[in-house]
């Protein structure tokens, strides 16, 4: 019996298998396949549930923190005097009620948003940008720059990173956002690039990298177009959870005293101030400040979870 | 093996000394300086002063080369009396007191003086080191039991109502800030419902001295119960807040080790040999996800020396991470640079002790 | 859907079960509309979708199929190993040994596995724990069924490492996984399913991960070992050389069904469905040199948009009228033969009554390719 089967493609199998061998290009339905790998990331982004509340969540702190001083009730520099000795406690006027001083703690929440923010955007964007160049340097050209870059990574590893950000913070921040911008980021690259650096490793033996370079595609345009869009999935995720991590890292050094001058409105600073309200009763000096800080990290981590989800590369179906 | 770990240690020579390195000139080429912490401290004589600057060499607004000069007295490379790299003996002076190098500097064991306390920095750090250890220990067999029980029980029970609520926890905690939490303990458990003191960790009306001081000690074997309990209610609050934060990242940790570890074909090999459930998750999946256990485990006992600075800072507990608060507070250089190089070498050593443990747990690992 | 990981030894599917009369006394395996569904993200896939077979005492059966046919989940269905979720065992009935085991509380299936019925994995480096033994792994196994001693355990593993033909076995059942070659660990696998003298063994694609040359000796000692313990066995594979120096009978599956059953000469000779012939002349060496190799159109249909009709109607050859919107059951064809394929079944019996149109090829080539 034959059959009239069309033949298309020729393949040359060592073994009679009936794997899906190379197939002509049929697509019998819109497959999956047919999407991008990004369409693909963004659908399993869209159906992870608390990664979309997190991301309205923190959508609607960053709006706080753009328009926040402007409809903010009061002025922050207004210093009125509170009625009581410890501050005025929550009520229809003061809704997280004020400080000894009479400030209104919600105006205070939402002025310290912007800066609470940027520091954490800002330093983790610094922490991506040389992560992700030494760790590409390292992973593309192996060899005696890979070990002297890893060999410096190493370094920032074996520090008690903490103790370094607080010597750099004291000697060098001085109270000054940038400076405390550039310390953070300055001593955070290393985890970046040394998953970048892994990234490169085993994305260099895949087989698209294989196949592009046995068609004679460049060193350079493989790095860049080929190696370096996979590798950043995972660096996405990880820097995501940095700047979580940062956001909660400048509250500490400010609430130390070694951050932002005091004078500014953060979350760390109010914080701070709140020290010796607790003793005296006056929690809500603490807890809206600090409420405020978990919001935005809890927030900012379901994001990377659902990111993570979306963009682990085992995780395609 | 022994081979491996005599090159590890010889490779972590250059780190350290590069942490050290970093560190010193981060401080100093910083405007201020030692003199000026010097003059502010009312317990130091203007001789004293005259002494310390001299034997370490520092100077009024050094420029580049007097901090390498400095760097070099506070390593013990240099001589600061004599102005140069040979010892009061003309051997060069790094080398040990006996053959003829100099005694000022780390290498000679000399950390030098903490211009705020007035005393050597090792002595300091040495008297912060039970409070520190104590308080650490404590917490942290706590953390690592319960991330223990919860990470298994989570990623055995996968999606169940358990896992979930684990999730929510560890996600919560793992968010709030350390010091916000343990501000909230204070405020709830110390000033509303006086269960737990809130700061030290001995009553001062109770405690005739310190903590672990020779005094503290001679009181505690006359009546253990006393003491003992004094100490364990003011560990309450520190320890609770520590767990709280530590439980959450670990116990994620855990998890997913486990949930690895029990995706793996070996588990379902385990289920098709018809082995019981508690095998299979103990024996056979558990066995492989501590493997990353004790590397992040390692790690953690680093840090257990170094203490908590926040927790130690809000309630007043006088360990290695409360010093290095204050010392900070008073640009303290040499007692900064002591607790770091110590941070270091700790976090270097037990990166070792990780992996060499993990060589001995996995039979798949050998060095050479 | 609420049981999570069976700690409990409760059957997820035991609860209000009904189920038919138990097979004749000389079937070892009976299954009977099988389907095991699994819930994920993207939806739900049909893996095994209403899949019956049988499997006589000492009797050899190979199972083929396509990668992603559900041909290894219907293995891990029957040994109970599909985690429950996302995997769900939505209908059908096992009967093992005259017992139908999906009913079984999981303590009661836990004696059969690895005692009764036992299992040879594809990948020998991955299945078996990179921390223990191979003589600890294999003494395991004997421990968990037989009231022997630990000693008595570690023998019958040595004693097991020698019959599947490892030299020094004293010396190997000291060592570790890593420390063995692919098909060392190969027989490891072998040695540890059969360490329990079981009624069945189910092999899943046992020499896929091997060298070449490798595969031939670890067929040739399943088959020897086969014949020497007078186990019955399922092997699972995609490669059709080795269903036909191994087995009895086969049974063709694809996308989640059985296509094709028979002995493995008839079917291999004179496969009946479209699909077995697809498969049959696109092996190589069938073709002669110099002419194109004959493939089969098209791809595996998309596990969450299956075809309704004929899940094979999309890639046929021969699709006529009722393909679309019927999918045709496992009919008798001859005697022991048996094909799910419309063209079998006489005109009347066809569910559209119309003329049968002979299916013109290359207009259906054109449709396909627009889409």
């Amino acid at each position: 019996m034959t059959l009239p089967i069309q033949s298309s493609v020729a393949a040359e199998t060592g073994n009679p298998s009936i794997e899906p061998g190379p197939q002509e290009g049929v697509d019998v339905e819109v497959s999956l396949e047919s999407l991008s790998q990004w369409q693909l990331a963004l659908r399993r982004f869209l159906r992870h549930r608390m990664a979309l509340v997190g991301l309205a969540v923190f959508s609607a702190i960053i709006l706080i923190a753009i328009i926040g001083p402007i409809v903010a009730p009061y002025n922050p520099l207004d210093i009125p005097g509170a009625r009581l000795e410890g501050g005025d406690p929550p009520s229809l006027q003061h809704l997280f009620g004020t400080d000894d001083a009479g400030r209104d703690v919600f105006t205070n929440v939402i002025n310290g948003a912007h800066i609470s923010l940027a520091v954490g955007l800002f330093s983790t964007l610094i922490a991506g940008i040389i992560g992700v160049i030494v760790g590409a340097i390292a992973g593309a050209a192996g060899g005696f720059t890979d070990n002297l870059l890893m060999r410096i990574v190493d370094v920032t590893f074996a520090v008690p990173l903490l103790f370094l950000i607080l010597v750099a913070a004291v000697f060098f921040g001085q109270g000054s956002m940038i400076a405390l911008i550039l310390v953070f980021g300055l001593l955070q690259w290393g985890l970046i690039a040394r998953l970048v650096r892994a990234q490169f490793l085993s994305l260099r033996e895949t087989d698209f990298v294989e196949a592009a370079r046995a068609v004679g595609v460049s060193n350079l345009r493989i790095t860049f177009r080929h190696i370096l869009p996979n590798a950043l999935g995972p660096v996405i995720v990880v820097l995501t959870l940095l700047m979580a991590s940062n956001i909660v890292l400048e509250a500490f050094v400010s609430f130390l005293n070694f951050g932002i001058a005091p004078t500014e409105a953060t979350w760390g600073n109010a914080l701070s101030n709140s020290q010796g309200a607790m003793e005296d009763g006056n929690w809500w000096w603490a807890f809206f400040p600090g409420m405020a800080i978990a919001l935005t990290v809890i927030s900012i981590n379901f994001i990377g979870d659902g990111l993570h989800d979306a963009l682990d590369p085992r995780a395609r179906l | 093996m022994t081979q491996y770990i005599i090159r590890r240690l010889l490779q972590a020579i250059p780190v350290v000394f590069l942490i050290s390195v970093i560190c010193f000139f981060l401080m100093l080429l910083a405007p201020g300086g030692p003199q000026a912490q010097f003059n502010q401290n009312r317990f130091v004589t203007q001789e004293q002063v005259t002494v310390w600057l001299q034997h370490w060499c520092l100077v009024r607004n050094p420029g580049p080369l007097d901090i390498l000069r400095e760097y070099g007295g506070w390593l013990g490379v240099w001589n600061c009396q004599g102005g140069s790299l040979l010892s009061a003996h003309g051997m060069p002076n790094f080398l040990p007191a006996f053959l003829g190098g100099g005694d000022n500097g780390m290498l000679h064991g000399d950390w030098g003086i903490s211009i705020y306390l007035n005393q050597p920095v090792l002595t300091v750090i040495l008297g912060r080191l039970p409070v520190t250890l104590l308080l650490m220990t404590t917490a942290w067999i706590i953390w690592l039991t319960l991330a223990l029980i919860l990470g298994v029980i989570a990623a055995v029970r996968r999606y169940s109502l358990f896992d979930q609520s684990v999730t929510l926890f560890s996600y919560t905690f793992y968010s709030l800030p350390t010091f916000w939490l343990g501000l909230m303990l204070i405020e709830v458990f110390a000033v509303s419902l006086h269960w737990f003191p809130s700061q030290l960790i001995e009553s001062p009306r109770i405690s005739p001295g310190p903590f672990a001081s020779a005094i503290w000690w001679q009181a505690f074997w006359t009546n253990p119960g006393l003491y003992g309990w004094d100490v364990a209610m003011h560990l309450v609050l520190p320890v609770t807040t520590l767990v709280a934060v530590s439980v959450a990242g670990d116990s994620r940790f855990v998890r997913s080790a486990m949930l690895e570890s029990l995706n793996q074909d070996y588990v379902r090999t385990a289920r098709a040999k018809g082995l019981g459930e508690g095998r299979v998750i103990f024996r056979h999946a558990f066995r492989n996800a501590l493997l990353p256990l004790i590397t992040n485990g390692a790690l953690e006992v680093a840090f257990l020396f170094s203490g908590a600075i926040v927790t130690e800072t809000i309630f007043s507990l006088q360990g290695m991470g409360y010093l290095f608060y204050q010392g900070l507070l008073a640009h303290d250089y040499f007692l900064l640079m002591g607790i770091v190089l110590i941070g270091s070498i700790l976090v270097v050593f037990f990166n070792l002790v990780a992996d060499v443990a993990y060589a001995v747990a996995d039979p798949r690992i050998r060095y050479n | 859907m609420s049981t999570v990981v069976d700690l409990n030894g409760e059957s997820p599917a035991a609860e209000g079960r009904t189920v038919g009369p138990p097979p004749a006394a000389d079937v070892l395996l009976e299954v009977r509309g099988l389907k095991t569904y699994f819930h994920v993200m993207d939806g739900t896939v049909a893996a095994v979708d209403g899949v019956d077979f049988q499997l006589k005492r000492g009797e050899t059966l190979g199972l083929v199929g396509e990668s992603g046919c559900g041909k290894s989940v219907t293995s891990l269905t029957i040994m109970r190993l599909v985690d429950i979720p996302p995997g769900e065992i939505v209908a059908g009935e096992v009967w093992f040994d005259g017992r139908e085991i999906l009913s079984l509380p999981m303590a009661e299936m836990r004696k059969i596995r690895g005692a009764d019925m036992s299992m040879i994995f594809q990948e020998p480096m991955t299945s078996l724990n990179p921390v223990f033994t191979v003589g600890n792994q294999i003494a395991e196994a004997v421990k968990a069924h037989r009231p022997v001693s630990n000693r008595e355990a570690w023998n019958r593993g040595v004693e097991m490492l020698a019959a599947v033909g490892i030299p020094a076995p004293e010396r190997r059942a000291k060592q570790y996984p890593h420390e063995l070659s692919g098909g060392m660990r190969q027989r490891v696998m072998i040695a540890m399913a059969l360490s329990c003298d079981p009624k069945l063994v189910i092999a899943d694609e046992p020499t896929t991960a091997l060298d070449v040359t490798i595969q031939a000796q670890i067929l040739e000692l399943i088959k020897a070992m086969q014949e020497r313990t007078g186990a019955a066995l399922l092997l699972i594979t995609h490669d059709l050389a080795v269903v036909a120096e191994t087995v009895q009978r086969m049974a063709v599956m694809y996308a989640g069904k059985i296509v094709e059953t028979g002995t493995a000469e008839d079917v291999l000779l004179d496969p009946k469905h479209p699909y077995t012939q697809g498969l049959i002349t696109s092996i190589p060496s069938n073709v002669p040199r110099g002419q194109r190799l004959n493939v089969i159109r098209g791809t595996v249909p998309n596990p969450f948009r299956m075809p309704a009709g004929c899940r094979f109607e999309p890639r046929c050859p021969l699709v006529f009228e009722p393909c679309r919107d019927f999918d045709p059951p496992l009919r008798t064809t001859d005697l022991d033969r048996r094909a799910a394929c419309w063209l079998h079944y006489p005109p009347s019996e066809r569910p559209t009554v119309s003329d049968v149109a002979v299916p013109s090829a290359p207009v259906r080539t054109e449709r396909v390719g627009k889409r």
